[in-house]
């Protein structure tokens, strides 16, 4: 047995301001010591400690397919996300994990994939387009689409990335902004509206749901307006958490704890849960 | 093995002769209220009792408990785990409820794929000594909840009240290594055992509460939505006290206590309860239970549904009556089971 609360550490390799108002970090932390580096899916999250300040949960934004090292985008809201904010290079960080369960890879081998995002909820969502279109993967899936929706071009995370996805001709790659800005030439509309417009056949795919519960609701509402079944449609879900590992308490909907039995439920799963998240 | 006796006025004796190896825990007065304390004086052990109002579970468990320590170096950290985990201890004197309470938390805290090694290393390097309860209270409904106040299932040893003396009989292997080391122990006759036969049947007896738990448990699985919640939530305060002094309920926060002007510090636990709005707030803003009655509907539903859902028909409550006994807006969850049972089921 070992104690499941002491974090690996890790010291921050590389800090990317991710949006224009910059409060949207991702840091790039190394393990200090090899056997503690992380295997993980992704999906799954970890906890993350500034030592002193606290520990919070937080999705794992890196694909193992990246290497050892681990990335986390975090925006700044509280003490501890802030203080992750004011890091430096070579500053310590703990990490706890990997936590919950995953995309199911397995169970999508073999399927078409489409990926709505919304805002800054796309760091586990940038994980698995990483894993998919790996070259050691991509022959796993079928066509790939993304969804990808924010307020305003200064909010798109990941340009680099979506620059680098947008020259292959094996993603469709489906950027939006809500409403018309100078220099934005991609589509103009709220997340639903483009999933109405796109129309992703439902026949042996899978949809990967995540943002905020606005965009959630009715954009899972133009899916099953084109024929996608509740089992097809998955959501990764966020729910206050301090363990990560089924102990504290605070994750639980009705039986079942976000952090091991989640985050990613699929929306039958959900409408079997009670509505409290 | 043969039982044993074990005079009142030897507790002092058995102290003294284990608690060179032993932590000892028992109640004492503290405050003016009776507790489980690390004893340090044998007198002050308290014999004379129903049952302490805050329950033994903070031995194990207590309000806040180191989960590790820090200090900084310049950029670095340094790790320090706990190395008390393997202290032995003795916890004399919890009640049967209690007992089987301390069985529960260990199951939650092992169950899944973590492992809660605090709580279940120290479980294991403690020998708890429970004493039948002749005289349940009002309160009290262990029988509706797979207990008895004589019920020796998740005691190392176990004692019987017969007025002077104890009878003493070892359940587990390490209550039974401990009672072989005590030699000075005396031999229980017959009528000794018979005696605790009796005070165990009249115990049983004195208990009128009575719940069909599998019913309770039926029923709460189809009434998730059900006007009874309002109920109970417009009785409630919110203070949590129920949870916080429930010796099955295992929710905790966890903290950094952080001295800046020596860089180190501590990560604690402690003790939460699902009936503060903050235990769920999102920094979003957004909580998930943000209203009274989805709290209170979550510590019933958690106790009494989701439970035994998860853990094979395992009820989270003891009926050791606490909840009852010290909710200072009066709710009873005597009543609140009472009314639960009387929703048609299928409806």
């Amino acid at each position: 047995m070992t104690n499941i609360y002491i974090p690996k550490l890790t010291k921050v390799v590389d800090i990317v301001a991710e949006n224009e108002v910059n409060d949207i970090k991702t840091l790039e932390l190394e393990f200090q010591r090899e056997e503690d580096i992380m295997e993980y899916i992704p999906g799954q999250f970890a906890e993350i400690s500034l030592i002193g300040k606290g520990e919070c949960p937080i999705g794992i934004a890196s694909s193992p397919t990246e290497g050892n090292n681990i990335k986390f985008t975090i925006k700044k809201m509280g003490t501890v996300t802030s203080g992750f904010h004011n890091l430096g290079i070579g500053d310590t960080v703990g990490v706890r994990g990997p936590c919950g369960n995953s995309w199911p890879l397995e169970e999508m081998k073999g399927m078409n994939i489409v990926v709505i995002g919304g805002g800054f909820a796309f760091s586990t969502l940038r994980s698995l387009l990483l894993y998919v279109l790996d070259e050691k993967h991509r022959k796993d899936y079928g066509d790939i689409t993304v969804i990808y929706g924010n307020r305003n071009p200064g909010e798109v995370l990941y340009n680099d990335l979506l620059e680098e996805w947008e020259k292959r001709d094996d993603v469709n790659i489906v950027l939006t902004i809500d409403q018309e800005a100078e220099g934005w030439d991609r589509e103009v509309g709220f997340v639903a509206a483009i999933v109405k417009k796109v129309a992703p056949k439902p026949d042996n795919a899978m949809a990967v749901i995540c943002g905020p519960p606005i965009m959630i609701r009715t954009a899972v509402a133009e899916l099953v307006e084109l024929g996608w079944k509740d089992e097809q449609i998955l959501n990764s879900l966020e729910m206050r958490m301090k363990c990560g590992v089924g102990k504290c308490g605070r994750c639980n909907i009705g039986n079942k704890y976000v952090c091991v039995d989640g985050p990613v439920f699929s929306l039958a799963e959900l409408k079997e849960m009670p509505n409290e998240y | 093995m043969a039982l044993q006796i074990l005079e009142k006025k030897d507790v002092v004796k058995l102290y003294k002769e284990v608690s060179g190896e032993y932590e000892f825990w028992a109640p004492m007065y503290e405050k003016g209220n009776l507790v489980f304390k690390e004893i340090e004086n044998p007198e002050d052990i308290v014999l004379d009792y129903l049952n302490p109002k805050i329950p033994p579970k903070n031995v194990l468990f207590p309000e806040e408990e180191v989960i590790f320590e820090y200090e900084y170096e310049g950029k670095d950290v340094k790790i320090k785990e706990r190395e008390d985990l393997e202290d032995k201890r003795i916890i004399f004197g919890a009640r049967p409820c209690d007992t089987s309470a301390m069985a529960i938390m260990a199951f939650f805290f092992g169950f899944g794929k973590f492992e809660d090694e605090i709580y279940l290393k120290k479980k294991e390097n403690t020998i708890i000594i429970s004493i039948g309860c002749n005289s349940p209270q009002t309160t009290c409904f262990c029988t509706s909840v797979g207990g008895h106040p004589f019920n020796k299932k998740d005691a190392d040893i176990f004692l019987a009240d017969l007025g002077e003396k104890y009878l003493v009989e070892g359940i587990t292997d390490k209550g039974k290594d401990l009672l072989a080391k005590l030699s000075w122990l005396g031999k229980a006759t017959a009528a000794d055992e018979k005696k605790a036969k009796e005070l165990s049947k009249q115990a049983e007896e004195s208990m009128t509460l009575k719940f069909d738990m599998d019913k309770i448990v039926n029923i709460l699985d189809e009434n998730f939505q059900h006007p009874i919640w309002q109920d109970i939530a417009e009785n409630c305060i919110g203070c949590g006290t129920c949870a916080f002094m429930c010796p099955t309920c295992t929710c905790f926060d966890v903290i950094d206590e952080h001295d800046q002007y020596k860089n180190r510090g501590r990560r604690i636990r402690i003790w939460d309860t699902c009936q503060f709005r903050l235990y769920t707030l999102e920094t979003s803003g957004h909580n998930p239970r943000p209203e009274k009655i989805q709290r209170c509907r979550n510590r019933i539903m958690h106790k009494f549904s989701y439970y035994p859902k998860n853990y094979d028909g395992l009820i989270g409550c003891v009926g050791c009556g606490r909840c009852v006994r010290l909710c200072p807006a009066n709710n009873d969850l005597r009543m609140i089971l009472d009314n639960i049972t009387e929703i048609p089921e299928g409806a």
